[in-house]
């Protein structure tokens, strides 16, 4: 943002950036949707229905569930019935739950955004306590301890991390913490430390500056818009998270739905819950870019 | 450190290359009068549930995964290098093509479509293909990270001396692309492939346990991970956890080497 503090330069730049945010959010979410459904058309496996291998099935129908599939097979019609549809506010019906869409992602989504919500809260306070903790401190020892156990938890992969949550009966909102922590407490440690260095801290220091203050406001709050862009794509890291979470951990929430709906190849579930985790990622990116403006930084 | 780290990662890499010398017993041999066996002299690790040695499948399970996940990084950071380089010195409408595809790649947990292309596979897919699929997937699909941070250098050494003294002398366009700039990628592009071999050792782990990565009776790092899934009995049969003991130990040494020398550049 060049002319931040211009007379009238400000409001115009602002929703002029924020308009061309949301028209990429709609590009990326239209073209999330159809880069799955194209997806799942080219993957092996693709049109083979289970239904027709019942034998207690009559011809007419057997031919009314091919005529169904043929229907959507074809990528443009699927999407110009779908579009038509999601203006009447239907997402179309489940192949697997026998249930509409919307009823299915509607019982589902807020356990979801629970669950990541609480990951990314707990995960940011705990980061934040330590890194300023660590930074207080500047003790090598603790930088040191807090890397390791830090790259010790990188290097569990996350199903695991939803397995040992389970063993410990803690929620799927703990574990997505738990995966959520290491990765933001390196970047925080990372941007902080750049900023740390920068002169302004060192003249800070030099006068004798030092401790909660000198953190707060001469290393944290300059680094905010790195902070916040942080904030953003920890959301997309929350939500990549809850799958295999809420698969393992036998959670309800969107992130098992779409692991039921890929494994019984639902296409209708598939590509109503891409559209929606790519929505709230782009939203919770140009969230986190809006607050930037509001700060007058960019990161 | 790090050399100590990638001295560990190679020693790994030949004893896996060496599977069909070092391993005790065949991947699919089955002890039929050995079920669920401890530990004994004959099996170092005991047998799984199908009575097969837990120590080959983990030393060929190994091998799969620790040559395919670096090949995979290999693709992807290819991949974003074409991509980057490209979208940086043509500018336009192709960069402007590039960065959404970037950011569309971005805005999707990759593991969630990972999950939803590899899940189409039909469930009786043959063990080839699906670790072909398993890790071709996560070469496609992994393009976006690096291409972006590939991208910004492109652009750092586009705008640099020594590009605008060959563009005066009349180097012509391809070949300050491929002469000048490219060759000053590798440092960033090596950095890519230390940081990206790691990130799909876990996604090939993630998708095993899901049960979504390579298919029985071909074993990997992943799918061995499944004899965790009831945690529970695990501090009574601690050698289950075998396989997350090597990939942890795999990770953390790329982790090292990374930390201390890998992201030079």
């Amino acid at each position: 943002m060049t002319n931040h503090g211009e007379s009238g330069g400000f409001r115009r730049p602002f929703w002029r950036a924020a308009l061309r945010r949301l028209l990429s959010l709609v590009l990326t979410v239209l073209l999330a949707a159809f880069l799955a459904a194209a997806l799942v058309r080219v993957a092996p496996g693709f049109g083979m229905d289970e239904r027709l291998l019942d034998p207690r099935l009559s011809d007419s129908s057997i031919r009314a569930i091919q005529a169904e599939n043929a229907q959507e097979a074809n990528l443009a019609r699927y999407f110009g019935r779908y579009f038509s549809g999601l203006f009447r506010g239907e997402l179309g019906q489940s192949v697997s739950f026998g249930e509409p869409v919307r009823d299915l992602i509607a019982d589902r989504l807020g356990l979801t955004l629970r669950s990541v919500a609480a990951g990314v809260g707990w995960a940011w306070s705990a980061a934040a306590v330590v890194a300023l903790a660590l930074g207080l401190a500047r003790r090598r020892g603790w930088d040191m301890a807090a890397t390791a156990l830090s790259g010790g938890l990188l290097c569990l992969p996350a199903a695991v991390i939803a397995l040992l949550a389970l063993y410990f009966g803690v929620g799927p909102g703990a574990a997505i913490a738990a995966i959520l922590l290491p990765r933001i407490l390196r970047y925080i440690q990372n941007i902080t430390g750049a900023a740390a260095e920068r002169p302004h801290v060192l003249a800070a220091r030099a006068r004798g500056i030092a401790g909660p203050a000198l953190l707060l406001r001469h290393v944290w709050l300059p680094a905010s818009a790195e902070l916040l862009a942080l904030a953003g794509v920890s959301v997309n890291m929350a939500l990549g998270a809850a799958v295999p979470v809420e698969a393992l951990c036998d959670s309800p929430g969107v992130g098992q739905l779409v692991w039921k709906a890929a494994l019984a190849r639902d296409l209708p579930v598939v590509v109503n819950v891409t559209i929606l985790i790519a929505a709230i990622t782009a939203s919770a990116n140009l969230v986190s870019d809006a607050l930037c403006y509001s700060l007058g930084r960019e990161a | 450190m790090r050399r100590a780290a990638i001295g560990v990662l190679g020693a790994i890499l030949i004893v896996l290359l060496c599977a069909d010398w070092i391993a005790p017993f065949g991947y699919q041999q089955q002890f039929r009068e050995e079920v669920g066996a401890a530990p004994s002299r004959q099996h170092r690790l005991g047998t799984d549930a199908l009575g097969r040695d837990r120590l080959s499948r983990l030393i060929y399970g190994g091998r799969i995964s620790m040559v395919l996940a670096p090949l995979a990084a290999l693709v992807a950071v290819t991949l974003a290098l074409a991509a980057g380089l490209t979208a940086g010195y043509l500018g336009g409408w192709w960069e402007r093509i590039v960065t959404t595809a970037m950011d569309l790649c971005l805005s999707l947990p990759w593991l969630f479509l990972l999950l939803v292309v590899r899940a189409m596979l039909p469930l009786n897919a043959d063990p080839t293909a699906s670790i072909v699929v398993t890790f071709a997937l996560l070469g496609l699909l992994g393009w976006a990270g690096p291409s972006r941070v590939i991208l910004a250098a492109v652009k750092r050494h586009l705008a640099s001396d020594f590009v605008l003294a060959a563009r005066s002398a009349g180097c012509p366009p391809w070949r300050i692309a491929l002469v000048q700039v490219l060759p000053n990628l590798k440092p960033v592009a090596a950095a890519q492939f230390w940081v990206t071999a790691p990130a799909f050792l876990l996604s090939e782990a993630n998708l095993g346990l899901l049960g979504l990565g390579v298919a029985e009776p071909a074993p990997s790092w992943g799918n061995l991970l499944r004899e965790m899934e009831n945690l529970s009995q695990v501090p009574g049969h601690p050698w289950v956890a075998a396989p997350l003991a090597a990939l942890v130990m795999v990770v953390s040494c790329f982790q090292l080497a990374i930390s201390t020398g890998g992201t030079e550049g």
